[in-house]
């Protein structure tokens, strides 16, 4: 074991503490001056994506005027352009962004064909095709479930693409565009299935015509369904790819859980005109049919499901719901077990 | 709040600047630290505080009431009874869903069923960290190494905010003589504090993260679906990455107490160039390892109850020492692995240290690496599958120039002779701090340009 190391006088051996507190106070200023000339509109963004609260109010007193002196000043730009090669994100060519949804299509939406089951026509369903790509996706309620389905589908020769986006949601598109995000990934993967689990972090507010929708009432859920319809048409490829879109289950926390009913119906709503490529896999029946719970039955044994957050599932939840979204890609795709 | 956030590069200049400012007048300087830490740690839960505050005034009283009572066998019972209290916090927080789904499996697989409240809790951020130094102070109180504080100097030490997530484990008997008298003005290491922090955000946001991003998380999540080649990238990759998560927490918090005029313990001396497992830890999370040896190796007994005992005693501290690391068996078996490893070590010694120096690096080396493959894996079955990985054959698809550039710098560097890596760093070190503020914000720039749009990933320790 150890000995008594702590080498708590090494600063004072090498003759470091030779500084006085204001040099730390002036260089830690000097840091911070030169980080709001080059990057002050970050601190502006980081409050705009943070939750409303104290925490947000304050962060956006000191990142606002931060971002006004670097919009106002040459550097910032030329930091991001200096700086734009180290950056992991992948470029979105606005490609299916939200902003350019229509507030309100005009005419009769007309009925097509793939809003009906072969199950509701009585018609014979058409013979599974081999299943080769999968894309799970969506924000950190996609994760550990992507692993999952990852896990379940080792061995048979599908190819899973595993693309969590923590953080963001389809309300907070100034984090994250998901009607862009989905088209790059739609032309990058060409998968045959994409497994959609999203609505941790939702209700933030639309802006739409200059105005502010805020939630969660009938016009938020038509702005969020809207949203959600433009993805499922991207994601189902014109009919050439199936789309498994996960609803939220309760969670623990009352506000929280306003909210997901509302993501939820919006969701109803969004995949009406699809219902042959895009199933909505309902999550409440199964794990939370009673109100919020941390525990289920899952082949026979007591088991929890739910991560201490109250908001997310462990890996045994994933793995169940994996089970449930497999069984329902199984019926549409011929997957080697 | 996470160090590497604009949040917390709001909160820091401000602190620091009235910190300094307070710091002659201690009667107001250390309330306003404790303020300024509760204000740091409440934005993850402000519930929380509640909790690290019930700690420090629970801990507080049991120092008080030992110091007070003369016989020892009371002395022993308060100790006993506050640090049962203590390792209650963490059991209730960290392992009651833990015990509780491994007692309900057991008792299905003997085909028995019992009702158990089967709950999740929310685990709050430090609190392994902050119990740990809460016993620390009343251990030490009871062995009279150290006289009971004051309360709010008690509650300064506890919430201290550059160590308080996720440590280093600093002993009462470390800090709590630095808040004897206001820290001297004309005696900062404002160097190396700016030098520790621009360090440590390297190793945690550009090297730690871009490894788990490419290799770590893809590889441990479905092993099965990476070959030989790649799993053994993701193993050493990891191997750089918790090194490099871990230890660049340390550098911004030992940086950040320095720039305000404290010092914390070394908690890392180069853990890869070790020779042994008794070398690797007092190399890895040495105040980890201290408190180990002090608070359980030694209470046990130690090595002066002759060699069984000893082994004994070497096994069982690993083993929680492993459980402290999270409610889970991958954590207690990585923890057996490395008390096994210890107690081999001791029975062979004489043998161990005639082996060529290379060839107990390179063993050492690999066991360690075996060890973080059982550490960073889900569940036993994961560990199982990455393990017949390394061993499967097939094509390398993770493989790329940045990826093992970054493995063979954070290893490489630990195997250079320490005198010239530690020369080199002090000379950068007695720099102008404006000269280092300089560059601290154009890697600060940098590093902020290879954060992912969802942010940087927690840091590793943050779930222990």
């Amino acid at each position: 074991m150890a000995r008594d190391d702590s080498l708590m006088e090494r600063f004072e051996q090498h003759g470091l503490s030779r500084f006085r507190a204001r040099d730390a106070v002036w260089a830690v200023l000097l840091v911070s001056t030169l980080l709001v000339v080059l990057a002050g509109d970050s601190a502006r963004r980081a409050g705009e994506q943070m939750n409303p609260g104290i925490g947000r109010d304050l962060v956006l007193l000191v990142g606002k005027p931060a971002g006004a002196i670097a919009d106002a000043l040459p550097f910032a730009r030329l930091a991001d352009k200096a700086t734009a090669w180290a950056s992991p994100d992948e470029a979105l060519n606005g490609q299916g962004s939200f902003a350019t949804l229509a507030a309100s299509p005009a005419g009769i939406p007309p009925v097509t064909p793939d809003a009906f089951t072969p199950a509701q026509l009585g018609t014979k369903p058409p013979a599974p095709r081999p299943l080769k790509r999968v894309l799970v996706t969506g924000d950190s309620m996609s994760t550990p479930l992507d692993t999952s389905v990852a896990r379940a589908l080792a061995g048979t020769g599908v190819k899973v693409t595993r693309e969590p986006h923590l953080g963001s949601g389809i309300s907070k598109s100034f984090l994250v565009d998901w009607g862009e995000l989905s088209s790059t990934q739609v032309r990058k993967l060409h998968p045959d299935a994409v497994v959609v689990f999203i609505g941790a972090n939702e209700g933030f507010p639309f802006e739409r015509d200059g105005r502010e929708i805020k939630c969660c009432g009938a016009p938020w859920a038509a702005e969020y369904a809207n949203r959600v319809r433009a993805m499922m048409n991207t994601y189902r490829a014109d009919g050439r790819a199936r789309v498994y879109w996960v609803k939220l289950p309760t969670v623990r926390s009352k506000p929280r859980s306003a909210i997901g009913r509302v993501v939820n119906a919006a969701i109803d709503v969004a995949a009406e005109p699809w219902k042959s490529q895009v199933r909505v896999i309902d999550t409440i029946a199964t794990f939370t049919p009673n109100g919020y719970r941390d525990a289920m039955e899952i082949d026979g044994q007591d088991t929890i499901v739910r991560q201490p957050d109250g908001i997310h599932f462990n890996d045994a939840g994933s793995a169940y719901l994996a089970r449930i979204v497999l069984d329902r890609v199984r019926q549409d795709f011929a997957v080697e077990r | 709040m996470l160090f590497p956030t604009v949040q917390f590069a709001i909160f820091f200049p401000i602190v620091l600047a009235l910190s300094w400012a307070l710091m002659p007048r201690q009667a107001l300087w250390k309330p306003f630290i404790i303020v300024a830490s509760y204000v740091f740690y409440a934005c993850a839960n402000p519930k929380f505080a509640l909790l690290l505050g019930g700690v420090t005034l629970g801990n507080q009283a049991a120092a008080v009431l030992i110091h007070r009572t003369g016989s020892e066998t009371r002395r022993k019972w308060i100790l006993g009874v506050t640090v049962a209290l203590d390792l209650g916090v963490l059991a209730v927080f960290k392992y009651y869903a833990f015990f509780v789904q491994s007692f309900a499996d057991g008792l299905d697989d003997v085909g028995l069923t019992f009702p158990l409240p089967l709950l999740t809790i929310a685990l709050p951020v430090g609190v392994s960290f902050f119990t740990f130094q809460a016993i620390s102070y009343v251990v030490d109180v009871k062995r009279r190494l150290v006289a009971p504080a004051s309360t709010v100097d008690v509650a300064v030490y506890l919430s201290f905010f550059p160590h308080l997530v996720a440590g280093p484990i600093v002993r009462a008997r470390e800090f709590l003589p630095q808040l004897a008298a206001p820290r001297d003005p004309n005696r900062v290491a404002v160097g190396s504090g700016l030098a520790l922090v621009g360090l440590g955000l390297v190793k945690k946001v550009v090297i730690a993260d871009y490894l788990a991003r490419t290799v770590v998380d893809p590889v441990f999540a479905v092993p099965q679906s990476y070959s030989a080649p790649d799993a053994w990238l993701a193993a050493y990759a990891y191997t750089a990455q918790i090194y490099c998560d871990f230890s660049g927490y340390t550098d911004i918090a030992i940086g950040l107490a320095l720039l305000m005029g404290y010092v914390f313990p070394q908690n890392f001396r180069s853990p890869y160039r070790s020779l042994g497992f008794r070398d690797f830890w007092r190399r890895w999370h040495m105040t980890l390892s201290r408190f180990l040896r002090d608070f359980l190796y030694i209470p046990l007994g130690g090595n002066r109850k002759g060699k069984w005992k000893t082994y004994r005693n070497l096994f069982l501290t690993m083993l929680l020492g492993g459980l402290w690391h999270g409610a889970a068996w991958t954590f207690v078996l990585w923890g057996a692995f490395h008390g096994l490893g210890l107690c081999l070590e001791h029975a062979f010694s004489r043998h161990w240290e005639r082996v060529w120096k290379w060839l107990r690096w390179l063993i050492t080396f690999h066991l360690v690496v075996f060890g973080w493959i059982l550490f960073r894996s889900q569940s036993l079955d994961e560990a199982g599958h990455m393990l017949a990985q390394l061993a499967s054959p097939g094509a390398a698809t993770l493989w790329s120039a940045p990826v093992v550039a970054a493995i063979v710098v954070v290893i490489g560097l630990q195997l250079l002779p320490s005198r010239g890596v530690e020369n080199f760093q002090i000379r950068i070190e007695r720099l102008r701090p404006a000269v280092i503020a300089g560059g601290l914000a154009i890697l600060i720039l940098i590093v902020g340009a290879t954060v992912p749009s969802q942010g940087v990933a927690p840091f590793i320790y943050f779930r222990f």
